[in-house]
């Protein structure tokens, strides 16, 4: 079966022995697109002709099980889409009944010395940073709430670093946030869209149609893109305006940035 | 330059605010002396921005994931700093914009409404009407501390702000799209305010000025903030 467009196509022909290896190398350089979800049988027949010669019985215990994962997967994404309209209600609800404005959840100073890190930024209304208080624990919130839906995916209850990378790859909004996980998190985040029951090697190519799924469901539960049919996670890429060389040169980069340049 | 004498009533609701709150008078010039400190002690540092000032408190940030957690869940600490870190991304990269905007129409001062128009144009589109809401009722309830608190800026923003109430009540309320194209036209008012002396500036759109102090006041932050 052949798929144009795709680099990785040889790693799906069935002759071949190991099928995991090829996708692998592909994966993180070529875009997907909508044509590719219609591929995923192919896969799924594919996959199954690698464990076992017999292809028939596998196939549909496979297929099954792909199934089953998938409903759980909507589940899930069904689940984040009502806390996310949850959460935005009940903010407009608390923010109608606010009436200190002194104490706020984050420092001023702080937020105004970050704002003026950047030194084209020259001088500063007094509200802005009372503002950006506001938006920042809104911000916090809304980036916790996402990555947690990846803990529990994950029948963790520790909220963990490949979750938050998890939470900006499948949130466009988020795209400007790449640079500060690791591409071992972004990895992770690949990885924890497996089939558990799956091996290893079949991983790669079966967790493809899944790590676009979640893109696109979250994008339809309120974010601009959401007209998009299938989002990439490096849709950094494929929005300009958010490559503006003036914006990220501004941020003095963490330690931790530093160190991931060179895998970038 | 002595302009003690002028008031503008126009902004009755103010008014009522500020008689309502005599007693806060007091406080509030308070709080403009310890905001001239605190500006102080912020220009200072600026000059070196330490490391603990790049992000922002790690146990407000905690507190903050916690009201959205599960009372079971934990937080591991790679976790806890990386959200740190995107907190800090997530300024800057709205302040890039916003203050894009500044330079794009020649003004100095970057307003909560830039701030408003970055993160809508950036796709943060969940964010502004919770947002404009809250700027609304800080403006009902501290506008009057705020032009005292920090008066050039405070003048601006109050002037600003009186443009940007008239404007949003003509669209229906809190819908944020009409608000930010009629925003364009007290930005173009503001723009042309600007050539103007400052001192004029002052003098002409002067409201809550009512004390020779104030009128230190408002040049020494100024002087500062430059």
């Amino acid at each position: 079966m052949d798929h144009q467009g795709h680099g990785h196509g040889h790693g799906q022909n069935p002759s071949m022995g190991v099928v995991g290896n090829g996708p692998q190398f592909p994966y993180g350089s070529n875009p997907y697109q909508a044509s590719h979800m219609t591929g995923s049988p192919g896969m799924v027949v594919a996959s199954p002709g690698t464990i076992q010669s017999t292809g028939q019985p596998p196939s549909t215990q496979l297929g099954q099980h792909q199934l089953a994962y998938q409903h759980m997967h909507q589940q899930q994404q069904q689940q984040l889409r009502q806390r996310l309209q949850a959460f935005w209600a009940n903010q407009y609800q608390e923010i109608e009944k606010v009436t200190d404005f002194k104490n706020h959840s984050l420092p001023l100073a702080r937020i105004k010395k970050i704002m003026k890190a950047d030194e084209d930024v020259r001088m500063i209304s007094a509200e802005a940073p009372v503002i950006f208080a506001r938006a920042c624990e809104m911000f916090i919130l809304e980036l916790t709430l996402r990555s947690w839906n990846h803990t529990e995916e994950n029948k963790r209850r520790t909220l963990q670093k490949n979750d938050i990378a998890a939470a900006i790859t499948r949130t466009d909004i988020f795209d400007f946030l790449v640079d500060i996980v690791p591409r071992e998190d972004l990895k992770d985040e690949v990885l924890a869209s497996m089939p558990r029951g799956d091996v290893p090697v079949t991983g790669p190519p079966e967790a493809l149609p899944y790590c676009y799924m979640p893109p696109q469901q979250v994008g339809a539960a309120g974010v601009m893109m959401g007209n998009k049919p299938v989002m990439d996670p490096y849709a950094q890429q494929t929005h300009p305006y958010n490559m503006a060389p003036q914006l990220w040169p501004q941020p003095p980069p963490p330690p931790e940035q530093q160190q991931s340049s060179p895998d970038q | 330059m002595e302009t003690g004498g002028f008031h503008g009533y126009r902004k009755l609701p103010n008014t009522t605010a500020g008689l309502k709150l005599s007693v806060s008078d007091m406080n509030m010039r308070q709080q403009v002396a310890s905001s001239d400190h605190s500006a102080a002690t912020g220009e200072e540092n600026e000059c070196t921005v330490r490391e603990q000032d790049r992000f922002m408190p790690i146990a407000n940030v905690i507190r903050i994931m916690r009201k959205i957690l599960p009372p079971h869940a934990k937080i591991s600490d790679d976790a806890k700093e990386t959200i740190q870190e995107c907190v800090s991304e997530y300024i800057s990269f709205i302040t890039g914009e916003a203050n894009e905007r500044c330079q794009r129409e020649q003004r100095k001062t970057i307003t909560a409404e830039d701030v408003l128009w970055a993160m809508s144009k950036l796709g943060f589109d969940d964010y502004i009407e919770p947002l404009t809401m809250y700027l609304h009722r800080y403006r009902e309830l501290e506008g009057d501390r705020t032009s005292m608190r920090g008066e050039p800026l405070g003048k601006r923003t109050v002037e600003y702000a009186t443009l940007g109430v008239a404007t949003a009540f003509v669209p229906p309320p809190y819908h944020h799209h009409n608000g930010y194209f009629g925003a364009a036209m007290p930005m173009g008012t503001y723009v042309r305010e600007a050539p103007p002396n400052t001192a004029s500036s002052h003098h002409h759109h002067h409201h809550h000025h009512h004390h020779a102090r104030g009128i230190s006041n408002a040049h020494e932050p100024n002087a500062r903030s430059i």
